[in-house]
């Protein structure tokens, strides 16, 4: 048989589409925000003198890191009823999202605060800063600069990966395309449309990732 | 270099853009029975979620009344049958992709699905209904208001309560399948599952104690076997496959197997 090709059908969805994909940048924007808090957060713990932060640290990033994402979502959302706690899908979603983005971006400042050189630390101390802003000068801000672009791709990655929170009934972007495609079996177009979108939504995040790089670094000067 | 990045996403972008423009023609030419014979094998789509009529069983296997009459097909063609798990929501494009020659996979035959494939006379009888625990006090689709209702994702209850949802205040919330919508009822996160006749027995049996019930019945079914269209020779063949196993006892004995009930009497087309 001949497939015809019919896009009408996905234009007159496309109010439904653009709804799915402002969730999906909706939960992604969030998710970047308090995943980034959770990683700055574990990798504190990491290079924490207490031992027990830095096994529980350690736990964490092994266990979210070793299992798949899907089965992630659907344990926050199924598996936690069980102990008491009910999340609506989206809540379950953005808590499975922070959680698996939180222990990515917990190895990757990890990584940023340990390239700090020792020596710089030292310069720190001996100006007389406090901890305080001995973290925010000398540890924090050249430790962002250096894991800026890894960051980056960790977080466009986990807005990809909410394409499968669709499973909860979260009705974000390929949640929404599915839906079209039950109703209309136009899998081809409609899909091709959800790509197009994602594409865009990479795009706008790049975008905005490198205007914030270049707030903060302007005056550093180079890349 | 972030700056070179940006050209070549435009152009990414843009190809898909123009993919999307000229229509293509797909080359999927029609299939035959003798196509199926020549092979050696049978691929059919099932549904491996939905209890009663499609599991995954303990070897592995798809198990269930539809595997079952797939099985029979395999058997009167002569052919080994490859299963391969399809959802409700995906079972009409692997059809029309040509990733399975037939669809058997709880089907209900209705005139807007007829639009895309061709269906076999029926050979299954089942409702769209909706399951609720005793305690929930819903008798018709107006008490459904306010109620967490949860649906696999383009099946028939999906189709019925969607063009009433938005007006009734009715939260439609959409599973991939069925199981993960049965086990959201199951977890209390939904009031309501939109499935099958027979499944609030499944439930009853892994979640004791709260008495799920049908509560209403939104539409009855039969399920069609669902090919590819024009393919004449194949629907012919089917036709006369499920007119063969309606009568001869093989399709009664599949029935009582797994719904433990009779095989009731079907109109045909």
């Amino acid at each position: 048989m001949d497939y015809v090709f019919q896009f009408g059908v996905v234009w007159r969805e496309l109010d439904a589409l653009l709804l799915g994909a402002w969730l999906t940048v909706r939960l992604s924007a969030l998710a970047m925000a308090l995943g980034l808090v959770v990683g700055v957060a574990g990798a504190l713990a990491t290079v924490s003198r207490w031992r027990a932060a830095r096994a529980v640290a350690r736990i964490y990033v092994e266990a979210i890191r070793n299992t798949p994402f899907l089965v992630q979502v659907l344990f926050v959302y199924l598996g936690l009823p069980s102990i008491g706690l009910r999340l609506r899908p989206d809540q379950a979603a953005l808590l499975a999202m922070v959680i698996n983005l939180g222990a990515y971006a917990t190895e990757i400042v990890r990584a940023g605060v340990k390239a700090v050189p020792a020596g710089q630390l030292e310069a720190g101390t001996a100006l007389g800063l406090s901890q305080w802003q001995l973290f925010r000068h000398v540890v924090w801000l050249p430790a962002l600069r250096a894991i800026f672009p890894a960051l980056g791709s960790q977080f466009i990655l986990i807005m990809l990966a909410s394409s499968v929170v669709s499973v909860i009934s979260a009705e974000e972007l390929t949640a929404v395309a599915d839906t079209i495609v039950a109703r209309n079996f136009r899998s081809f177009e409609v899909y091709l449309v959800v790509t197009g979108l994602y594409l865009a939504m990479c795009l706008a995040f790049q975008a905005a990732f490198a205007a914030i790089h270049r707030a903060l670094f302007a005056r550093w000067g180079g890349a | 270099m972030r700056a070179r990045r940006w050209p070549v996403a435009l152009v990414a972008l843009s190809l898909l853009l123009a993919l999307a423009a000229p229509p293509l023609a797909s080359s999927a030419a029609a299939q035959t029975v003798d196509d199926i014979i020549k092979r050696g094998k049978v691929i059919v789509g099932v549904n491996t979620t939905t209890p009663i009529f499609g599991l995954i069983g303990a070897d592995g296997q798809p198990e269930g009344y539809d595997p079952d009459v797939a099985r029979l097909v395999g058997k009167y063609l002569g052919v080994q049958v490859e299963f391969v798990p399809v959802t409700g929501a995906n079972r009409l494009p692997y059809l029309l992709t040509n990733r399975v020659d037939m669809v058997i996979a709880l089907f209900g035959i209705t005139p807007e699905r007829a639009l895309q494939i061709w269906f076999s006379i029926p050979y299954a009888t089942e409702a769209a209904v909706l399951v609720a625990p005793a305690k929930q006090a819903v008798k018709s689709i107006d008490d459904l208001t306010g109620l967490r209702v949860g649906v696999p994702r383009g099946a028939m209850q999906d189709l019925i309560l969607t063009p009433q949802a938005a007006a009734k205040k009715i939260n439609l919330m959409r599973f991939d399948d069925e199981a993960t919508a049965l086990q959201a009822l199951i977890s209390g996160q939904i009031d309501v599952v939109g499935t099958g006749l027979l499944v609030n027995r499944t439930l009853n049996r892994n979640d004791p104690g709260k008495n799920y019930e049908v509560k209403i019945v939104l539409r009855p079914l039969h399920f069609g076997i669902g090919i590819r269209r024009g393919q004449t020779d194949l629907l012919q063949w089917l036709n006369t496959f499920v007119y063969t196993i309606k009568n001869n006892g093989e399709l009664e004995a599949v029935s009582r197997k797994w719904r433990q009930l009779p095989l009731e009497a079907m109109p045909v087309f």
